[in-house]
């Protein structure tokens, strides 16, 4: 009955909260990734690892367009490559010091990274294209996220999805999937909302977290006793 | 506000609040090193004539001795409305988050010194939770803040309360937290870093 889809396009994090020239941590089920914005605005994501030593580029900083590992200082430009190294000014890195970039869209105000084969753009349908999307903030929420998924009336199968509820206005939800037993929820108002609908939504967003650990920790008692 | 000293301790993220403050002020004190780790001399009787309950950072202002973090960081703060509104309502506010800072928020402090000096706390125990708990609170304000527009723990600008919380933050990853986790907390951590005469200490650097 339910559609267990591994792969495919994830919803990272809020646009807004990339900002230019910033690097941030994120991941996909079993895959840590860096995830930065150029000057020019265009995000990337990568693995988290520096291709010099393995560090983890997500604590590095973003200088003249590259990504800098804080480490050693290598600097690994949009495509990738590294285009400095420090230690070795003078010398132009060759090409085979690289990382992979992976697809990467940014839709509905959400970064969207793609593992695996899928489609060029991330899941979409009629209601999410239908309107303008304001941010309202990320939840971190200690439960599985497919109970969270439930909660909110998610549809089978589905990360991200145009909310039916009986608030005013339009919910875009989109889950993260953290580990096994965490998730990361986005929330987006459609536009125009007023700032008052925005805090509404923030409230709502920590009740839904706070329901779910609820849930989710009375199932581990429950596990305990039988 | 001449010949300031400050008792000090380079790892200890009590006394970084002072020094952050002192800088972000421009303000120059005489330092004077503490030995915790492993020294103990917080607990020696020489420490003790200044400080008596032992308490770090202090400092000499006006002739005057102040121990503990959330009291230096008042007595630099008065007289100073940008950083401590005059104001009843957002004073108030500030008092709010001085006393998260030095109540609730230990609990981040406890976690991380548990992590890095005492091999433990690695579990999901209750000081994780409250350590937890006490970040949670903070991102939860800021997301909101953010809403209206703000980037601040209170009002438009910096105040006391940011150079309170900040540490705490910004060493999370010490005992395991994320900044994923917090997005609202690491745009702030930002904007806190980018404030005129920001320093770090071991455990941040200070790049932009
Ligand atoms: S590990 Fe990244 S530059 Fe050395």
């Amino acid at each position: 009955m339910s559609v267990t889809r591994e792969g495919g396009w994830y919803p990272l994090m809020l646009s807004a909260d990339l900002e230019t020239g910033t690097v941030a941590g994120s991941a996909v089920p079993g895959r840590d990734l860096a995830v930065w914005r150029d000057g020019q605005g265009r995000a990337h994501v990568w693995d988290d690892r520096c291709p010099h030593r393995g560090m983890r580029l997500s604590l590095g900083f973003v200088r003249e367009g590259a990504l800098a590992c804080l480490y050693h200082g290598w600097r690994f430009g949009a495509e990738g490559r590294c285009v400095h190294i420090p230690a070795h000014p003078d010398l132009a890195p060759p090409g085979t010091i690289r990382t992979v970039p992976l697809p990467v869209a940014e839709r509905h105000g959400l970064v969207w990274a793609s593992v695996g084969a899928a489609g060029v753009q991330p899941e979409g349908d009629p209601a999410m294209e239908a309107a303008a999307w304001l941010p309202v903030r990320s939840v971190r929420i200690e439960a599985p996220w497919r109970d969270v998924a439930r909660a909110v009336g998610m549809p089978e199968g589905r990360r991200a999805a145009v909310l039916d509820r009986d608030v005013d206005g339009r919910v875009l939800a989109a889950l993260l999937p953290v580990g096994a037993g965490a998730c990361m929820l986005h929330l987006l108002a459609a536009a125009p909302a007023g700032v008052e609908r925005l805090h509404d939504l923030a409230d709502w967003g920590r009740d839904v977290r706070s329901r779910a650990e609820e849930r989710a920790g009375r199932a581990c008692l429950a596990g305990i006793v039988a | 506000m001449s010949d300031l000293v400050l008792h000090d301790d380079d790892l200890d993220e009590d006394c970084y609040r002072a020094r952050l403050f002192l800088s972000l002020l421009g303000l120059e004190a005489r330092r004077v090193a503490v030995d915790v780790v492993p020294g103990g001399e917080q607990d020696g009787p020489a420490f003790r004539a200044v400080s008596p309950a032992g308490m770090l950072p202090v400092l000499r202002i006006d002739g005057q001795k102040v121990c503990g973090a959330g009291a230096v960081l008042l007595a630099l703060a008065h007289g100073r409305p940008e950083w401590l509104p005059g104001e009843r309502a957002d004073f108030a506010r500030v008092a709010h988050w001085l006393h998260f800072a030095g109540g609730p928020l230990r609990a981040t402090l406890l976690m991380r010194r548990a992590c890095l000096f005492g091999g433990a706390g690695d579990a999901p125990s209750a000081r994780r939770r409250a350590a937890v708990g006490a970040l949670r609170i903070m991102e939860d304000h800021l997301a909101q803040r953010r809403l209206e527009g703000g980037t601040w723990f209170v009002g438009e600008g910096a105040t006391v309360a940011d150079v309170a919380l900040f540490p705490a933050a910004a060493l999370c990853r010490d005992w395991g937290e994320e900044y994923s986790a917090y997005p609202a907390l690491r745009r702030w951590v930002r904007a806190v870093r980018a404030l005129p005469g920001f320093v770090g200490m071991p455990g941040i650097p200070d790049y932009g």
